[in-house]
């Protein structure tokens, strides 16, 4: 297993670099298309290797190091790569569009090149304490983290698209995109299994924390996420109960993000948590 | 010396279209498919075609035949076309009627089948109703190896051109448009409710539409009672009072509205009402009323997507100047797939000649392999005949494809060929580049 770990890292950029390729080939062929021609195939099925690749490599450094890959900022950067794509490609296979890959998949190759670019020379410095609980706690949260990357980015896209109808603009882009109800659908459900997995994380977090004789609430990092959950929470709520659908919605789950991304860059860079990878 | 010069294609087309010919004269000559079958027969058997198809459309008439022996093929299919549809047609050479020949008649119906000649640039339906010709005359028998050959390029070409440039982009109609935009927002329209207010022409045309859409449910409001009942009947729609739009308003996706009133009939009070009852959802809004029925400030609202006979306008012209631009693209497609056709037809010419080439060695190997048989054990004459096969097969390989090659791409095949002949023995004058075309291996090669 130890000898598939080099091997793996390398190969993970030059899969997304070419699942991104071939992603941009189905967004600049016509919709019609997509789906019968042979090119088409081929975007779906390197992510699909990418991924089943970037488990095993997963597998094999947990295997080696007899733990969850998930200890240094790079571990966590590689695993929220890996989560963006799965989640992707879940979205994809549920909603039978092609069209939006090539605006998720730049991001998942920019992480795991930084990922593999620096990840191996990191390492590991705080050996996990409870590994079981930990080990869920972490993947939780970078699952959920994945979910509302991918939850934002149909957000976005829902924004722009929003705009070109408002404006009667029939743009290379409008043509490519799906419906906006499809677009909001795509936005709410990745954000709602997001919430999910994140209340996950956080009830694993607060109990891996008490078991491991830490104190979670006296973590900063523990109140920004719940904060962040909350907002999360309210958007996917109002626009199931209160009728705030459109721009509104999105915007109110971007701020969530936003405030979840912030909770991150605070703990790492401001105060002293369990949670800073450093 | 044997003429090897790329034999001539012999193809020619006479047709008239919207752009040589009013709609009455089109309107005239439109073929039913029983009288494309007479046409193909006559062409056949009276102009001595060995290859023929037909293109008959509300846009355009189009007859393409190979190997006719007509000094005017325009006269011919005018009187053909007045004798099939029994009446007198006064269609003029020149004027109504245009004839290409040879290449100009190919690059034609490759721009024909990408919709390059239709009357709304790069409209789709011709690429169907090219297909739909080419299989009648496959039916009727009248379609030959080399029209057969062609129409598969043709057809390949246009379907290059849809999904490789944006020739098909776009909604190139009001009504299409103003359905296009309600799909772009809602997605399937099969479940989505739609409220027509007007009962005129404009209504009717976009209730069609929306039914093509997959719409089954309409309401339809209209001043008049007994007008808008008799429209709701023929469209399978509720009809509702107009005093009654505020109250069915919440209900609906998709409002339609072209009537001739004065002011406006659905107010920016009435939508922001109405939207509160339907928690936001997306209400989509089609005004296409002159003056406007429904409000433009009702366009601010968030979720509310209105849009009127300017702003459909403005998304046509703007998709009618896309596909403009692809023009040249999709030309070179054309360019390209017609220089593969040709390249085809040339390596024809050379096929008799490798076919003797390859004969001539199969038979010296079956005479020596017949003075040899006695040597043989009974058991090894198969493995004996195999294998002399295989000989041939791998010696012959490289000359004949090179012989292949220099033909198609215009080298000096004539000379190359002239040797072969000379020095095995074969046959002169049989290059006339049409035996090869119907054989068998032939037809397996494309």
């Amino acid at each position: 297993m130890r000898f598939l770990v080099p091997l793996l890292i390398t190969t993970l950029p030059v899969l997304y670099a070419l699942s991104v390729a071939a992603y941009a080939r189905i967004y600049n062929t016509e919709p019609a298309d997509t789906g019968d021609q042979t090119s088409h195939r081929v975007g779906p099925r390197v992510l699909r290797v990418a991924v089943l690749l970037h488990l095993l490599y997963l597998i094999a450094r947990g295997w080696t190091e007899g733990h969850l890959p998930l200890a240094s900022v790079y571990d966590f950067l590689s695993a929220t790569a890996l989560a963006l794509a799965a989640v992707y490609l879940y979205v994809e296979m549920r909603q039978r569009i092609r069209t939006t890959g090539i605006f998720v998949l730049p991001l998942v190759l920019l992480i795991q090149l930084i990922a593999s670019a620096y990840g191996s020379t990191v390492p590991l410095t705080k050996p996990p304490i409870n590994p079981f609980w930990f080990e869920l706690h972490t993947l939780a949260a970078v699952l959920g983290y994945g979910a509302f990357f991918v939850s934002a980015i149909y957000g976005i896209l829902f924004l722009f698209l929003y705009r070109e109808i408002k404006g009667n603009r029939i743009s290379f882009f409008f043509t490519r995109m799906p419906p906006l109800e499809s677009l909001a659908r795509m936005n709410v459900s990745a954000a709602s299994a997001g919430l999910v997995l994140l209340a996950l994380a956080i009830l694993m977090g607060i109990g891996w924390g008490k078991a491991a004789g830490l104190h979670p609430f006296s973590d900063p990092k523990t109140w920004l996420t719940i904060a962040a959950w909350c907002l999360l929470g309210f958007a996917v709520v109002a626009y199931h109960r209160l009728g705030w659908r459109g721009p509104r919605a999105v915007y109110a789950s971007l701020a969530g993000l936003t405030t979840l991304l912030l909770s991150r860059v605070v703990t790492d860079l401001f105060v002293r948590s369990f949670h800073t990878f450093r | 010396m044997t003429q090897l010069a790329p034999g001539p294609l012999d193809l020619v087309c006479v047709g008239l279209s919207h752009h040589t010919s009013p709609l009455e004269v089109r309107d005239a000559v439109i073929l039913s498919d029983d009288e494309v079958a007479r046409a193909l027969d006559a062409l056949r058997g009276r102009a001595g075609a060995a290859e023929a198809m037909i293109l008959s459309t509300c846009n355009r008439t189009e007859i393409y035949a190979r190997g006719t022996r007509l000094p005017d093929p325009a006269t011919f299919v005018a009187s053909l076309l007045a004798e099939i549809k029994g009446v007198e047609l006064h269609l003029q050479a020149g004027k109504h009627l245009y004839t290409l020949r040879e290449e100009a008649s190919i690059r034609h119906l490759f721009r024909v089948a990408c919709g390059l000649e239709s009357m709304v640039l790069g409209e789709p339906q011709i690429l169907g109703q090219v297909k739909g010709a080419s299989e009648l005359a496959s039916r009727l028998g009248s379609a030959g190896p080399v029209t057969e050959r062609l129409l598969d390029t043709v057809l390949r070409s246009a379907k290059r051109a849809r999904s490789e440039t944006g020739i098909g982009r776009g909604p190139v109609s009001i009504a299409y448009a103003g359905v296009s935009l309600a799909t772009k927002v809602l997605g399937d329209l099969g479940a989505k409710r739609v409220l027509l207010i007007g009962a005129g022409e404009m209504s009717s045309l976009a209730a069609t539409h929306l039914k093509d859409a997959g719409v089954t449910q309409f309401m339809v409001a209209n001043r008049g009672r007994e007008r808008g009942e008799a429209f709701a009947e023929q469209h399978g729609a509720r009809y509702v009072s107009l005093e009654a739009l505020p109250v069915v308003l919440p209900g609906a996706d998709v409002v339609v509205s072209a009537t001739h009133a004065p002011t406006a009939v659905i107010t920016e009070a009435m939508v922001r009402a109405a939207m509160k009852i339907r928690r936001n959802r997306p209400l989509f809004c089609l005004d296409l009323a002159v003056p406007r029925d429904i409000d433009p400030h009702v366009a601010r609202l968030e979720n509310v997507f209105l849009h009127d006979l300017d702003a459909l306008g403005q998304i046509v012209a703007q998709s009618l100047a896309q596909r403009r631009a692809e023009i040249p693209r999709v030309e070179a497609i054309l360019e390209e797939e017609l220089a593969r056709f040709l390249r085809w037809h040339r390596s024809l010419a050379v096929k008799p000649t490798v076919t003797a080439f390859r004969s001539h060695f199969e038979k010296v190997a079956a005479e020596e392999l017949e003075r040899h048989r006695g040597r043989f054990r009974p058991e090894d004459v198969a493995a004996a005949e195999s294998l002399a096969h295989g000989i041939i097969q791998k010696l012959l390989h490289h000359p004949t494809t090179r012989l292949r090659d220099a033909e198609a791409d215009g080298l000096d095949g004539a000379a190359r060929l002239e040797t072969v002949r000379d020095l095995f023995g074969i046959e002169n004058g049989t290059d006339d580049g049409d035996e090869g075309a119907g054989s068998d291996a032939d037809r397996n090669t494309r």
